[in-house]
């Protein structure tokens, strides 16, 4: 893109006259021979500079180089005379250059003499002329380049405007004239041809040139004298020298593209298939991507989603929140990646399980230019996913008794997301910056699941319950947000604003159906019920957000910060229920319909004191924050009122935060927040909602804002020298009230009900320990982890407060491995026990322990062949029911790059050799453990091809 | 010899004290390096990661930090100026002193260099200038041009030289040229450093080096082994060592 453009101008002539030169020749000769017989291996070199007018030119730096390299041997300064002087100068071939501001530097080669001492010619600078250095070498900041008689310049640093001619360039040139009729004059004399990159352009047709040619696609322009048409045709020169300007057309401005495309089948119908695209300039990106596979890929990888975004792939800061945070004081910004109906950003990273089909097409356009910033980009992500599962769950009853149900279910969803993003970024000048983001999403949701629920009361009173469920659902969401920052004249004074509105709406439609089965049964209240219903809900919510910032600093190490947020959020939920009586009738169920339109509205006002200096850092500040909430409920809209919420909250809520980066990339932080997080509408009605009638909720008016503090502390350091690194971090949370959901299980009937509750004492405590060192330094590293973890958390349960504890230990190694260039070896285990201990009930008590181990291997083999290997084992362990899972994974790859540019890969993947692949969770809460297991795709083979315009990448080395 | 020369030139300034008002001064440097084109340059990497590297993390403007240099003909002292921009957060500020002593052709650098404190003590030794044929115009001081190389870093050095202020004094670690070095880059453009501002007279506050200087005491070529070390380790074991020292 740069213009280089170099006007060679034959400027300096014959300077040195013939007469001169004879003259200057006879005294050197004279010198010599003086010196003769003297002669030593150390040289002392004198001689004078002066100006054109014979003035000798003081302050002049004279440097003697060598010729062959043009390497600095001496230098030194002339006095008053003009008369400079080496000294004990090794004898060897010599290049004497003179240099003085504003003359043109003057470089001549010396003739060593036979003596020890050389007088050199007087040296004449000639002033550089006047034009030519303001407006080359100072306006336009063009070096200017010598080239023995000539001098050329780069002349790239001349502005002219788009679409502008060469004439439009030539005239800026200093040197260069159009005369009326539009000729070129270039130092008195009229250029005669043109030539393009060295071949006459329209016959040589000057004007046909000048004003044709655009000035931007121009990279060189050189101007010599060229001997006659006539002289080239007859061989003889006849002496006539035409004025000759040469034009170089720039190669293409810088740009590039690359892509890839890869295909693989195999076993059991397996296939997997993925293309991308990328093209770009200085100041264009564009880039296109696509995926199809059936082996339950959902996402790009992150290294296709940084080349598929490209400069638009991390941009922080676009939020609009400001002002401190309720979690301890550090924004942590992170990446999620998973294909969540709810998000506006392009899924990555993302496997999922069970059996799905998956595809998915994006474009992408960046466009950088003058401080205006430009990105968009669309994706369409398809998926279409069945999930059989199995999950038992136990329940614990006051009295020691449990009872425990299983569910087996098989489902299948079909999901379809547009999601679209825009962006633009414009630096108006150095102090205004405005950033405007645009997000939309369109989501079609087809569900339908298909169950069998077990009630195992005693072994002798089962039941069965069968579910058909099935849904429909079309969502959208359009998130519009505008930040505007100013900087004052006074660095540090800084302003900034933001508006975002959000809007969303789902309408969703569905049949439940369930079939009830008593085995051993005959209880009247049965804990599963018999169902044939319709359901339509729709849901819209509206979200406007506003903030401002204003940082005032203080002696430059103070800065005072004052922020307001405001967010108001309105939502409107109207759920229709209806019994289908008979095959054609249907009517509306009072119980479970329900019009919920509500109102949370949010201010808050802020203002810390920040010190930051030599690497420290602190924060104290203090912010006033109010919730307001306003609903009101009925069964259908317009319909008789059920219930009104009208609750206003107002905290003050103090925020400490402190860290310092130190020598020795050493860091140390600590943090206090005080987080207020008001409650959910729904837990504050005061009405029994019993829309699943196994589990009835009821709301507490009464309900207080969730109020936690904070805790957050850690240090870590990395020495690059030693390549130990450290890293401690602990953080805690105590609750001063904590929403709870308090329950009380009907023995009989095993209804659940819920009634949201403030509790006090609940605790939490997370911690992080690392430690990686080398073993054998590049060839041999270990990283050794921790992260016990502490909860303590409370409920009401059948009216008794329950405490559960949860401790868990988590300690793992990690080995990298890389003794020869050829070979890596990662390996590394994990083991996790997590106790949960029940106050009230000690004998519940779970031990659940987590094992895991894995091994990665990358071997590069003769002739392009390479072999990687990645093993994975899982061990799930609870004594107390007496499981014991092990689920071990080998996935292996040989591949071949064929070709000198290896654009071309051949690969064999084998996945889940052992055939064993399922998904196991495990879960113990307050009053219940959990156990589930999904099964999904098990072992396959795929033969597969990529071929890649810039080679295929192997990554041997994490 | 170019030791030798050194002192000459330093005598004829302290001797004739030809326009002493140009060899005394202070310059302000802008120090701006492009992470971006340095970190896709790094050898271990395929076409494709350079590509990627350069799509997402592309910076035209580079990342700018203001350097300061005051002169003399005897001496020179360089470390950080004023920030450009006022922050409301503070990274530890690394320590960076160069003091040149022209007068017994010495140095001393006190650095944090590769996670560590280093006091570095030697003998001047300029890197091997070569002088082209190219002048430009810097705040209004004719430059020429030189060129040097650095085998350890692995980085093309180009120079420009004001011979109106005829000290051979530079910033960072260039010096030892016929004039004030008022700019140099790096690999064609991965590091510029240019001059913004140059007041000559006697600097309004002189360059202060901390009063306890902690750290390691080395000699210049102790320090480049290590130096050379680390590099050699880095690409081994394929990590980025501009991020440790300064490129």
């Amino acid at each position: 893109m740069e213009r280089n453009i170099v006007l060679v101008i034959d400027f300096i002539g014959k300077n040195l006259t013939l007469k001169k030169m004879k003259l200057l020749f006879s005294s050197l000769l004279l010198v010599a021979i003086t010196f003769a017989s003297q002669a030593q291996s150390k040289l002392t070199i004198r001689g004078t500079v002066k100006d054109t007018t014979n003035l000798p030119l003081d302050y002049t730096s004279v440097l003697l180089l060598s010729p062959k390299d043009s390497a600095l041997v001496a230098y030194t300064l002339t006095n008053k005379s003009g008369e400079y002087l080496f000294k004990n100068v090794d004898r060897q071939p010599l290049l004497i250059k003179a240099t003085y501001m504003g003359y043109l530097p003057i470089q001549k080669e010396l003739v060593l003499p036979e003596t020890d001492v050389l007088e050199v010619e007087e040296i004449r600078l000639m002033p550089i002329l006047q034009e030519l250095y303001e407006v080359v070498v100072k306006a336009a900041k063009a070096p200017l380049m010598m080239r023995g008689d000539t001098l050329e310049y780069d002349a790239s640093k001349f502005k002219v405007p788009p679409g502008a001619t060469l004439e439009e360039l030539l005239r800026k040139l200093p040197g260069i004239q159009i005369d009326k009729d539009g000729n070129i004059v270039a130092q008195g004399q009229q250029v005669q041809k043109v030539t393009v990159d060295g071949r006459r352009f329209f016959g040589g047709n000057t004007k046909m040139a000048t004003q044709n040619l655009n000035a931007e696609s121009i990279s060189k322009l050189q101007l010599y004298d060229d001997k006659s048409e006539q002289s080239k045709l007859t061989g003889v020169d006849d002496g006539v020298k035409e004025k000759t300007l040469n034009v170089e057309l720039k190669e293409e401005a810088k740009k590039g593209g690359f892509g890839k495309v890869s295909a693989a089948g195999g076993t059991d119908g397996r296939y997997s298939t993925n293309a991308s695209y990328n093209k770009f300039d200085k100041v264009n990106q564009f880039s296109i991507i696509g995926y199809g596979n059936n082996v339950n890929q959902t996402g790009l990888s992150f290294d296709d989603l940084q080349e598929f975004r490209g400069s638009s792939a991390f941009q922080f800061g676009d939020t609009g929140d400001f002002g401190f945070n309720g979690s301890g004081g550090i924004n942590y910004i992170t990446f999620s990646g998973g294909d969540r109906e709810e998000s506006f950003e392009i899924p990555f990273n993302n496997l999922s399980s069970g059996f799905s089909n998956n595809e998915a097409i994006g474009v992408n356009f960046n466009r950088l230019k003058n401080k205006k910033d430009f990105s968009g980009n669309y994706f369409y992500s398809h998926s279409d996913q069945i999930i059989e599962s199995f999950n038992s769950r136990t329940n614990f009853l006051q009295d020691n008794s449990s009872f425990s149900s299983t569910d087996q279910s098989l489902q299948n969803n079909v999901a379809g997301h547009h999601r679209a993003n825009l962006r633009f970024q414009n630096e108006l000048d150095s102090a205004n910056t405005i950033t405007i983001n645009a997000k939309g999403r369109l989501s079609s949701l087809n569900t339908s699941l298909g169950s069998l629920q077990e009630l195992i009361r005693s072994s002798t009173e089962q039941s069965q319950m069968e579910r058909d469920n099935r849904s429909n659902k079309w969502s959208g969401a359009f998130q519009g947000t505008a930040i505007y920052r100013h900087k004052f004249e006074k660095s540090g004074r800084n302003f900034a604003a933001s508006l975002s509105n959000t809007y969303s709406k789902a309408d969703q439609d569905g049949i439940q159906k369930s079939v009830v089965d008593l085995v051993n049964s005959t209880d009247p209240n049965t804990y599963f019920r018999n169902l044939d219903q319709l359901n339509q809900a729709l849901n819209t919510n509206n979200t406007i957000k506003s903030s401002l910032l204003y940082v005032e600093p203080i002696k430059k190490i103070f800065f005072w910060e004052t922020f307001y947020n405001f967010s108001q959020s309105k939502s409107e939920t109207d759920r229709k229920v209806f019994d289908v009586e008979a095959s054609d009738t249907r009517e509306l169920n009072p119980d479970l319909s329900r019009f919920f339109d509500n109102t949370i509205t949010y201010n808050r006002l802020g203002s810390s004191i920040r010190y930051a200096n030599k690497g420290s850092n602190l924060s104290v500040g203090l912010a006033a924050s109010n919730y307001r909430l306003n609903g009101q409920f009925s069964v259908e809209k317009k319909s008789e009122i059920l219930g009104t919420v009208d609750k206003n909250y107002l905290n003050f809520t103090p925020n400490v935060s402190y860290w310092k980066t130190m020598k020795g990339n050493k860091r140390i932080n600590a943090g206090y927040a005080m987080g207020v997080t008001p409650p959910n509408i729904a837990d504050l009605q005061p009405f029994k909602d019993i829309a699943n009638p196994l589990y009835i909720r009821e709301g507490n008016p009464d309900l207080q804002p969730e109020v936690t503090h904070s805790f957050n502390t850690g240090y870590n350091m990395y020495d690059p020298a030693t390549f130990i690194n450290f890293q401690f971090s602990l953080n805690s949370t105590f609750y001063q009230s904590q929403v709870v959901q308090n329950q009380s299980i009907d023995p009989e009937t095993f209804v659940t009900s819920f009634k949201a509750g403030n509790v006090s004492g609940g605790q939490r405590y997370f911690s992080y320990i690392g430690f990686g060192f080398p073993i054998v330094k590049t060839k041999f590293n270990a990283y050794l982890t921790a992260n016990p973890s502490y909860t303590k958390s409370l409920a009401l349960i059948n009216s008794i407060e329950t405490e559960t504890n949860t401790l868990s230990h988590n300690v793992g190694v990690n080995l990298d491995l890389t003794p020869i260039e050829w070979l890596s070896l990662y390996a590394g285990t994990s083991f996790r026990l997590s106790k949960t201990k029940y106050e009230q009930n000690p004998s519940q008590n779970q031990d659940i322990v987590n094992l895991s181990a894995y091994t990665n291997m990358n071997v590069k083999l003769p002739k392009d062949f390479y072999f990687d290997m990645k093993f994975n084992y899982n061990r799930f362990e609870n004594e107390s029911f007496g499981f014991s899972q092990e689920v071990p994974i080998l996935n292996a790859f040989i591949y071949k790059l064929i070709g000198e540019a290896k654009k071309w890969e051949v690969r064999l993947s084998a996945y889940d050799v052992f055939k064993q692949n399922q998904t196991i969770s495990q879960f113990a809460g307050q009053n219940f453990v959990s156990t589930g297991r999904i099964e999904t795709l098990s072992r396959y083979f795929l033969l597969g091809v990529t071929y890649n315009m810039r080679g295929v990448e192997v990554k041997s080395r994490r | 010899m170019k030791l030798k020369l050194l002192n000459i030139l330093v005598l004829i300034l302290i001797t004739t004290g030809l326009r002493a008002q140009n060899i005394v001064g202070e310059v302000e440097y802008r120090y701006k390096i492009f992470y971006d084109k340095i970190y896709s340059s790094l050898p271990h990497l395929t076409q494709q990661e350079r590509d990627r590297i350069l799509l997402t993390w592309n910076n035209p403007e580079g990342y700018s930090t203001r350097m300061k240099l005051q002169f003399w003909p005897e001496k020179s002292l360089y470390t950080y100026g004023e920030p450009y921009e006022v922050r409301s957060y503070s990274w530890q500020v690394q320590d960076y002193f160069i003091e040149n002593n022209l007068n017994d052709q010495t140095y001393l650098k006190y650095m944090d260099q590769m996670g560590k404190t280093y006091i570095v003590r030697d003998s001047l030794n300029a890197p091997k200038w070569r002088v082209m044929n190219e002048i430009r115009d810097i705040l209004g001081h004719m430059c020429m041009k030189a060129v040097s190389e650095d085998p350890i870093k692995g980085q093309k050095i180009t120079a420009w030289f004001a011979s109106d202020i005829p000290v051979p004094i530079g910033p960072e670690e260039q010096f030892g040229l016929p004039g004030l070095i008022l700019a140099y880059d790096i690999n064609d453009g991965m590091l510029i450093v240019e001059a913004e501002k140059i007041t000559f007279g006697e600097p309004e506050q002189i360059i202060t080096l901390p009063k306890k200087m902690k750290g390691r005491e080395l000699s210049g070529s102790a320090y480049q082994d290590i130096v050379k070390k680390f590099i050699q380790t880095s690409v081994e074991t394929k990590r980025a060592w501009m991020w440790e020292i300064r490129y």
